[in-house]
């Protein structure tokens, strides 16, 4: 059979079979043609299903609702399955339904953990959600330093550091005794600078959180980098141990550590913490890296080559859909 | 009162006086006025013009004092300035018969026909060229001749002359950044790897392939290419700039340390059987102390504790530290960037570099010159900007002090710099730093007022090694000070710096001992020699 008579012969099935027509023209996105085409044959199941996604894609939500919502719940297969609930989701957050949204959300993120529609409806919902409770905070809690701390955040995600730390330094003159405000205005500090004045100002910070919580293991690890950038390495050394004592989990502090036992030459203790930050960051880079060179400094040459083939696996480019488009662009020969 | 306490503060370490220096830009007044142009000021469509270009300090017709030479990128020749003594110099490109143009990138000097002058080795995106130097009169482009023409285009960058396998015959090393074509190079923003910042800047070198790097034999009258059986052509997976060679792990073989922009940088072992083998990673020198791979670009190579090891220094990109490799013995480094002091200066993405002894006090000191790959980046209004001041680091014995801000007025001038090379040309005992700046006339950094310590600089002469003696390694001994050197070709950012040795002898007036290791095995010991000259050394 040549090409065109296998076209023909697929255009009489289609124009012969009002379902199978209703659903091309669906995927098409020509509902209205879809509509007029799957209401000829009510008693086709997989008519009435694509008939009930028409009709949400068309702004009937409410009146499919049930319809989907049932659907959704029972077994269909996996592709008709997948179609009502993104419809279903979709549909009820138009709906302001959105407890009844999160739920489908989840689910559909639970059977489609990779597929972009999925994924993209989910980041819909949060944004929505997200954009109400601020737009909540500030209608109803106006004066509260959250509202600072908040501007403050966004601020830092737009890369506008010296506003963000405008904003964390209202949130903090109104609610001084709250805790991570400090942290996260001497963060903000050093992501706009870090030429020596911004370096002690952010110290500063640090600390004053630590005055607040004395036991925040990552604002005593940034005092101590901090101290180390400013050569104050017995006082660095001080905040680093404490830092590891106390979050004996925190895989930045135990290499810190590691680093300053390595200084001593007391090598197994450094890789006996490293062999630790390894465990609990396996893809961790700088873990691996320092447990190498740990390893090599300690004469395990055997050991410090195992951890030179785990670093290199790690440093590997993604393979992927973007990689290979690069690829392709690099490799393509030059003009002569 | 006051003024003795300052004078008293002045006079610290090993009585060598240690004042603060005072550094001016002498170009113009030297006759260096020339613009020279590489790619566009305002904004930049492809990497190629982010990279160049390269300088070089060599007495190119053995007068004893050291010319200039300066890569150019299209629009001009690269410039060879003959220094006229009296701190002027006149432009000689025409009548040397340096005429080749295009994209130049680096430079690197060495005698390869031991003839006893000095000849120009130039890289280029497209063809290099090796000028020999006839008889300091004129230069001949000898590319052809000597089979070191390129079969195509490529992107090199960083070169040395090294003699790699002692056979008195210097052998020819050239990096090479990426493979480049300008219609099949993606425009800016057309890629993720065409943005900093938000902002749509020219592509790469991620997402750009890559290139191997080459190894030339020297087969007397001729290059042979040997990157594949030497084991220079692997690995394959590098943006290769800057150069710099070394006995790194102390075998008496010279080594080859290579910056790579946004890969691990790279460590050619060399085991003296003709055969190179890549151990950055292992032995340290390849990532940052986190694991990571920056954006390397100039590198410099000194014993700067006094440990008779020398130590690796990279320059590297905005938002990255500049990486200081300390050299703890047998070819093992790590990362001292943070506890030797550098752990300060993000902001600034540094080229050219190196280790130089401004107040001769028996402390190699450091100087980076600065400038961003993207003159774009003006557009966002931050600290960080196109064109930047250099910085300059004092080495109190191990530790770097940023003294940037009170060594005159050339440190702080903004300018978008790319190779830096040092040298005395004036033979005053102060060295000097000559910096290409992007589509602007170079920099001549000077000191306006010299320091009252003592020094020697050494210019060495193989017989049986290579008559540049590149390679040769020194000790000199002043009193308690002992200082340690390597005669190098390349080095800084794609740059050749004097072929002769500075040494700084703080209060010493006399060199007790100079130990000489001459590439092949030769040694050699010079005693009692005075201070404050350039003393030749011929091998025996």
């Amino acid at each position: 059979m040549t090409p065109a008579t296998s076209l023909g012969v697929l255009l009489a099935f289609l124009q012969s079979d009002p379902s199978a027509l209703g659903i091309a023209e669906f995927n098409r996105g020509d509902y209205k043609a879809a509509r007029q085409h799957l209401q000829q044959t009510p008693s086709d199941p997989q008519a009435a299903v694509f008939l009930a996604l028409t009709r949400a894609a068309t702004g009937e939500c409410d009146a499919v609702l049930p319809d989907l919502e049932r659907r959704f719940a029972s077994t269909q297969p996996k592709t008709l399955h997948r179609l009502t609930g993104l419809a279903l989701a979709q549909c009820q957050m138009s709906s302001k339904r959105f407890a009844a949204a999160g739920a489908v959300i989840a689910q559909l993120e639970s059977d489609y953990p990779a597929d972009a529609d999925a994924l993209y409806i989910s980041a819909n919902f949060h944004m929505k959600a997200w954009n109400d409770a601020i737009y909540r905070l500030y209608q109803k809690a106006p004066s509260s330093y959250r509202v600072h701390q908040l501007s403050a955040e966004v601020f830092e995600t737009q890369g506008k550091y010296a506003e963000a730390m405008a904003e964390y330094r209202k949130a903090i003159a109104s609610n001084p005794k709250a805790i991570n405000l400090h942290y996260k205005l001497g963060r903000a500090v050093l992501m706009q600078s870090h030429d020596p004045a911004a370096m002690e100002q952010a110290r500063k910070e640090f600390s004053a959180e630590l005055s607040l919580n004395p036991f925040d293991a990552v604002a005593e690890y940034q005092v101590a980098q901090i101290l180390a950038t400013q050569l104050k390495k017995t006082e660095a050394a001080a905040h680093f141990e404490r830092a590891a004592e106390l979050r004996p989990d925190f895989p930045e502090a135990l290499i810190a550590v590691a680093k300053l036992r390595s200084e001593a030459k007391r090598y197994d203790e450094a890789v006996a913490l490293l062999e630790r930050a390894v465990k609990l960051q396996p893809r961790a880079e700088v873990a691996h890296y320092n447990l190498m060179m740990a390893y090599r400094n300690a004469g395990r040459s055997a050991e410090a080559q195992r951890e030179k083939v785990e670093l290199e696996k790690l440093q590997r480019p993604p393979e992927g859909e973007f990689t290979d488009f690069l690829k392709r662009i690099g490799e393509k020969a030059p003009a002569k | 009162m006051r003024r003795l306490a300052v004078t008293f503060l002045c006079f610290v370490l090993n009585g060598a006086e240690t004042g603060t220096p005072e550094f001016r830009n002498v170009a113009s007044e030297a006759g260096l006025t020339e613009t020279i142009p590489n790619g566009g000021a305002a904004s930049k469509q492809f990497i190629i013009e982010t990279t160049g270009s390269g300088v070089a300090f060599i007495d190119y017709d053995n007068d004893g004092l050291l010319d200039i030479f300066l890569v150019s990128g299209p629009g001009s020749a690269s410039r060879m300035y003959h220094n006229q003594g009296g701190g002027r110099f006149r432009e000689v490109t025409r009548e040397l018969g340096l005429t080749h143009t295009g994209w130049g990138q680096g430079v690197c000097a060495g005698d390869y026909d031991n003839d006893g002058y000095t000849d120009l080795f130039v890289t280029y995106w497209g063809q290099n060229t090796l000028y020999r130097n006839m008889g300091g009169r004129r230069f001949e482009d000898v590319t052809e001749k000597t089979r070191l023409k390129q079969d195509r285009v490529r992107y090199n960058t960083g070169c040395a002359f090294i003699d790699y396998d002692n056979d008195g015959k210097l052998d020819l090393f050239v990096a090479n950044y990426l493979k480049f074509d300008f219609n099949t190079t993606p425009k800016p923003g057309a890629n993720p790897y065409c943005f900093y910042r938000g902002l749509a800047v020219n592509c790469g070198p991620r997402g750009l392939p890559f290139d191997r790097n080459l190894l030339y034999h020297n087969e007397g009258g001729g290059f042979r290419d040997v990157s594949e059986q030497s084991g220079i052509s692997k690995p394959a997976a590098n943006y290769s700039l800057g150069v710099i060679t070394g006995d790194f792990n102390g075998d008496g073989l010279t080594d080859i340390y290579v910056a790579c922009d946004q890969t691990p940088s790279l460590l050619y072992i060399n085991h003296g059987n003709g055969k190179f083998t890549d151990e950055a990673l292992l032995r340290g020198t390849a990532l940052d102390e986190n694991g990571k791979a920056l954006s390397g670009m100039g590198v410099a190579a000194a014993d700067y504790l006094h440990q008779g090891l020398p130590s690796i220094f990279r320059t590297n990109f905005s938002d990255e530290l500049s990486t200081l490799y300390r050299n703890r013995g047998g070819g093992e480094f790590e990362d001292a960037s943070v506890e030797s002091g550098m752990g300060r200066n993000t902001r600034f993405v540094g080229w050219g570099c190196g280790f130089f002894d401004y107040d001769n006090d028996g402390w190699a000191d450091l100087l980076v010159v600065n400038g961003h790959a993207f003159p774009e980046v003006d557009r966002l209004h931050m600290d960080i900007r196109y064109r930047e001041r250099a910085i300059l680091y004092r080495n109190r014995q191990g530790n770097f002090d940023d003294v940037s801000e009170s060594s005159g007025p050339a440190i702080l001038e903004n300018h978008s710099s790319r190779g830096a090379a040092f040298g005395d040309y004036d033979n005053d005992g102060a060295v000097e730093v000559l910096i290409n700046n992007q589509n602007e006339p170079p920099s001549l950094l000077r000191q306006s007022k010299k320091s009252a310590n003592h020094w020697i600089t050494l210019k060495l002469e193989g017989i049986r090694a290579n008559r540049s003696a590149i390679g040769a390694r020194v000790k000199v001994t002043a009193g308690s000070l002992v200082q340690t050197g390597e005669v190098r070709s390349g080095g800084s950012y794609l740059s050749q710096s004097d072929l002769r040795l500075h040494f700084g002898l703080g209060a010493a007036t006399k060199v007790d001992r100079i130990e000489i290791a001459w590439p092949g095995g030769g040694r050699q010991v010079e005693t009692a020699l005075a201070a404050d000259r350039v003393v030749t050394i011929r091998e025996k």
